[in-house]
Parts: structure tokens; C-alpha cells; sequence
């Protein structure tokens, strides 16, 4: 009896996760979602497996955000990526261009603070980084004709 | 011809005038535009510009005036036209920049560049203020722009915000420049406050004197690496060490004596009355001004804040001190800062002049918010 049971706590918890695997939303954070298998889910972050292409999942969104002002589309080498910079509550979508086992994994990230603050701080110290290099450049270069207007002088 | 035919044409010719069509939003602008051209004309606060704008905001403010349409052919009204070709396709700042490099002297950053450092850690507020602005629920772009007045160069903050946000245009370079006016009553407190007695007596060595190779080379190698590293913004660099390239070559005077003279005033008028007609009461009257002119003065104190705090950092590892009171210099706002870091200096010791030292940090405050500008066009591009 025992193990009747215990097969059958299995057995749900087996089906939950495959019904739970199949049963992909429509929208995420108010983005629509194309068909396909979800991966993980979470507040912050929806993972899935497209049978579509990476060009055809691209023309997908592109359709779907087609009219909607701040949106950014950015073709790296190995993913495409769709970014938000109005309010909207989704900040980007990824699409890898290398499908995996004939399907095409898509993540859509929540807009997110961890992301504005760790940009921001980035830019902060690039903007350190520029000018420190000029201070580089300008001592160096300094150091250079002083000295050859020293040698001038002297020669004179 | 009867009376009801006289009160039609009565009537329609009232229609074409402005009093038939006349709402009480725009006597707010009024208001505004008025107080602008006083603050120009009887307190002298950047007279150059806010005299234009505030003309600017006063006339485009009138119901039926054929300033900032279009006429019925498509073409341009004469500010719209000013707006469209001088801002909108980015013009003018750039064109400043050009004026400000033939007017400037690199001298005292190029004799210490260790101040340099000091105009990157004024940037602080722009980057605190980008984070308060989001908050309050603008979008990431405007939220930059707004940013950037914390940098207090007009026309960084003018071409930012055209190529990011340029519905706040009005409301960014409003805030900018009045700041940047307001800068002897801003600092002042702010300088007084992170600084303690025995800093803002700290003497610094009188600086070296630099080689006119020196001068030649050094828009040379600042438009080289701002090119390298922000690309972005070489628009506004580019033509800023052009400017100064001109100036210190000595051989292009004319070209020199154009850029900073007639061309800049040119420029500026229609830079003002284009920033000025931005701002129609439809567009204007609502809480988005108010709430960038309160966050601009954050952004402007965080600034000020960050020079000095970059000061202190650094004399902890400088064998010659540096006066902290020339960190408020990083801002920017050439050479307004520069000279209220040698009023509040004289104060304290009356012997030590500090104006050299502190048009160092405020120029490379220029280099520093255009540096931010082109992070965050780089954010969004």
C-alpha cells in the first residue's frame, strides 16, 4: 500500500512538471511569448525553447513591438537582443542565434535595478577611466617637450 | 448689407485674432518668460542666454502666432525653422563648443592634470540624479538627460537631451543655465560644508609655466582619445578642441576671431529663442518642469559635492595637497565656478589666490559631463 502510494506521489509530481514544462504563457510581464517549451520561470525571468528560428522568433517580436517608442534591437554575435528603455515592466529579450537540439532558447528579464545601478556605476567610472587616460596621454606628452624645449634653450 | 452680415464679418475677422482665442494657461508663461528676462536684465544671471529664451517662451506663448508651425506649404515657421536645423539636427552645441574652445586657455589643466580626476568625480550627482529620476517614473532616457544638468555645461546638457529626451529640452536647458547663474549662491554653502577650516588654507605650488607645443598638442590628443573611447560625443569635443586648436595654432586668427566672436553670438540668439519656444504652455505646464528644476539642484549640489569629496580622496595619497575648495570648480560652468572657488578662497586667506588652480577642475568638468554624455548616448544608441 505503502508503495502504491508512494508511486503515486510520483506519478503527480512527474505529471505537475511535465504539464508545468508544456504549459508556457501567453504574455511575461507584458510581452508576449512565442510557442514553445518553458525552461524556468520566475518572477524576474521566463526561459524558454522555441521550435521557430532565431530569424523567424526575431521577426516575431520586431512584429509584436512594431510602433512602441524606446525599444532598442541589437545584433550581437551570438544573440540578438531587445532591450526597453522606457518604463515598461520587461527589460529585455535574448535570442540565441546557435539553436540547441533544433530549438532556440528565448529569455525575457524583468525590468531591474540590479541592471540600472551596475550600468550607472559602470558609466560613472568610465567616465574616470577616460579621463584618466588623457591625464596618461597629457603627462607623457608633457614630459616629452618639456624637454625638448629644455634641450632647445639650452643649446641656444 | 445687413446687421447680421456686418456681425459675421465682425466676427470672423475676431476669430483670426489671438484675444478670440485666447486661454489663461499661457499668462503662466507669460510669467515665466518675464521672469527669465528680468533675472537677464536686472540681476545680469546669464544674461546672453536667458534674455533670448525668456523672449522665446514669451512669444511662442501668444494663440495664432506663426512661430513654431508650419505654414500651410509644409514649410517651417521662423523658430521652428531656428529649432528644426539649428537643434534638432544638433547644430548648435556644437557650433558653441567651437566659440568655447577658440576662447579658452588649457594652461592650468595642462600644467597640472592631475585635476582632471577631479572633473570625472564631479560627475557624481548626474549619475545620483539619473537613479532619482527614474524613480519618480520617467523613462531611462529622460532620466539621463535630466542627469546631465548636474554637469552644468548648457550645451552638453542641450545636446543630450535633443538626442535623448528632446521633449524636456525646454525644461533641461532652463534648469541648466539657471544654475550655472546661480552658481556664487549655490556652491557657496556646499563648499563651506565639506570643507573644514584648516583645508581651505591649504597653498598650492604656483603652477609651471607651459610651451605653446604644449597647447598645440593638447586638442590633439583630447579629441584622439574622446574619439577612441566616447565616440559619441566627438560632435561636441571635436569641435570644442577644433576651437582651441585655432586659438593656440596663431596662425588661423581670423578663423579664431569668427568662432568666438560673431559666430558664437549668432549661435547664441538662436539657440536661446529655440530653447525658448520649446516651451508652449500645452506642453509645458505640468509637474515634469517643476520636478526637473528640483532635481537639478540635487544634481548640482551631489556635483559640487563630488569634486570636493574627490579632493579629500586624493590628498590622502598626494605628497602636495590640494585645496579641496577647487573640487567645487569640477561643475563645470567655465569660469563662474572657477571664480566663486577664488571669492571663497580670499575669505579665508587673503593671500591665496586660487584661480589658476581652479579653472583646471573646471575645465576638465567640460570634459568630464561631455564624458557622461557620451556614456549615456552610447547607453541608448
Amino acid at each position: 500500500m505503502k508503495r502504491l502510494m508512494l508511486l503515486t506521489v510520483i506519478f503527480c509530481f512527474l505529471l505537475s512538471g511535465t504539464v508545468a514544462a508544456q504549459s508556457v504563457p501567453e504574455e511575461f510581464l507584458g510581452i508576449p511569448v512565442p510557442e514553445g517549451e518553458l525552461v524556468k520561470q520566475s518572477k524576474k525571468r521566463l526561459e524558454l525553447m522555441s521550435p521557430k528560428t532565431h530569424d523567424q522568433l526575431l521577426g516575431y517580436y520586431k512584429e509584436q513591438l512594431e510602433g512602441m517608442e524606446d525599444i532598442k534591437i541589437r545584433d550581437w554575435t551570438d544573440q540578438s537582443y531587445i532591450e526597453d528603455d522606457s518604463n515598461r515592466p520587461w527589460h529585455s529579450i535574448t535570442i540565441d542565434k546557435e539553436p540547441e537540439g533544433g530549438k532556440t532558447r528565448v529569455v525575457i528579464m524583468k525590468d531591474n535595478w540590479t541592471w540600472i545601478i551596475g550600468t550607472l556605476l559602470l558609466r560613472y567610472v568610465g567616465v574616470f577611466v577616460v579621463l584618466l587616460v588623457l591625464l596618461v596621454g597629457m603627462t607623457i606628452s608633457g614630459k616629452i617637450i618639456s624637454s625638448r624645449v629644455e634641450k632647445t634653450e639650452a643649446k641656444k | 448689407m445687413t446687421s447680421n452680415e456686418i456681425l459675421d464679418l465682425l466676427f470672423s475677422t475676431l476669430r483670426t485674432t489671438g484675444v478670440w482665442n485666447f486661454q489663461f494657461n499661457i499668462i503662466v508663461m507669460w510669467a515665466i518668460g518675464s521672469l527669465f528676462i528680468w533675472l537677464a536684465i536686472a540681476k545680469k544671471y546669464e544674461p546672453l542666454l536667458l534674455l533670448p529664451i525668456g523672449f522665446g517662451i514669451f512669444i511662442v506663448n501668444f494663440p495664432l502666432v506663426p512661430m513654431m508651425g508650419y505654414a500651410d506649404g509644409g514649410y517651417p515657421h521662423l523658430l521652428q525653422f531656428f529649432y528644426r536645423y539649428g537643434l534638432e539636427w544638433e547644430i548648435i552645441p556644437c557650433v558653441i563648443f567651437l566659440g568655447l574652445g577658440a576662447m579658452t586657455d588649457f594652461g592650468p589643466l595642462i600644467a597640472n592634470p592631475k585635476t582632471l580626476i577631479i572633473g570625472a568625480g564631479a560627475q557624481l550627482g548626474v549619475f545620483i540624479t539619473f537613479t532619482g529620476t527614474v524613480l519618480a517614473g520617467f523613462t531611462l532616457k529622460e532620466a539621463a538627460s535630466v542627469g546631465i544638468i548636474g554637469g552644468a555645461d548648457g550645451p552638453t546638457t542641450v545636446y543630450l537631451t535633443q538626442h535623448l529626451a528632446p521633449q524636456l529640452l525646454g525644461a533641461n536647458a532652463l534648469a541648466a543655465y539657471s544654475y550655472m547663474a546661480m552658481v556664487p549662491i549655490l556652491q557657496p554653502p556646499i563648499m563651506r560644508l565639506m570643507t573644514n577650516s584648516k583645508e581651505r588654507v591649504i597653498k598650492m605650488r604656483q603652477l609651471r609655466t607651459v610651451s605653446r607645443q604644449e597647447k598645440i598638442l593638447f586638442p590633439m590628443i583630447t579629441a584622439g582619445i574622446i574619439a577612441l573611447l566616447v565616440p559619441s560625443v566627438i560632435p561636441l569635443m571635436g569641435m570644442f578642441m577644433l576651437g582651441n586648436l585655432m586659438k593656440e595654432s596663431g596662425v588661423v586668427a581670423r578663423l579664431t576671431d569668427t568662432a568666438q566672436g560673431s559666430l558664437m553670438n549668432i549661435v547664441t540668439i538662436f539657440l536661446g529663442l529655440s530653447v525658448g519656444a520649446t516651451m508652449h504652455a500645452d506642453k509645458f505646464l505640468s509637474w515634469k518642469p517643476l520636478f526637473i528644476f528640483g532635481l537639478g539642484l540635487i544634481d548640482f549640489g551631489v556635483c559640487t559635492i563630488g569634486g570636493i569629496l574627490t579632493v579629500k580622496i586624493m590628498n590622502k595619497f598626494l605628497k602636495e595637497k590640494i585645496n579641496p575648495l577647487i573640487g567645487a570648480a569640477g561643475v563645470s560652468a567655465v569660469p563662474m565656478a572657477a571664480r566663486v572657488v577664488q571669492m571663497e578662497g580670499i575669505k579665508y586667506d587673503k593671500s591665496n589666490h586660487m584661480l589658476m588652480h581652479a579653472v583646471g577642475p573646471n575645465l576638465a568638468g567640460v570634459i568630464g559631463s561631455a564624458a557622461a554624455a557620451g556614456m549615456f548616448i552610447a547607453m541608448f544608441d
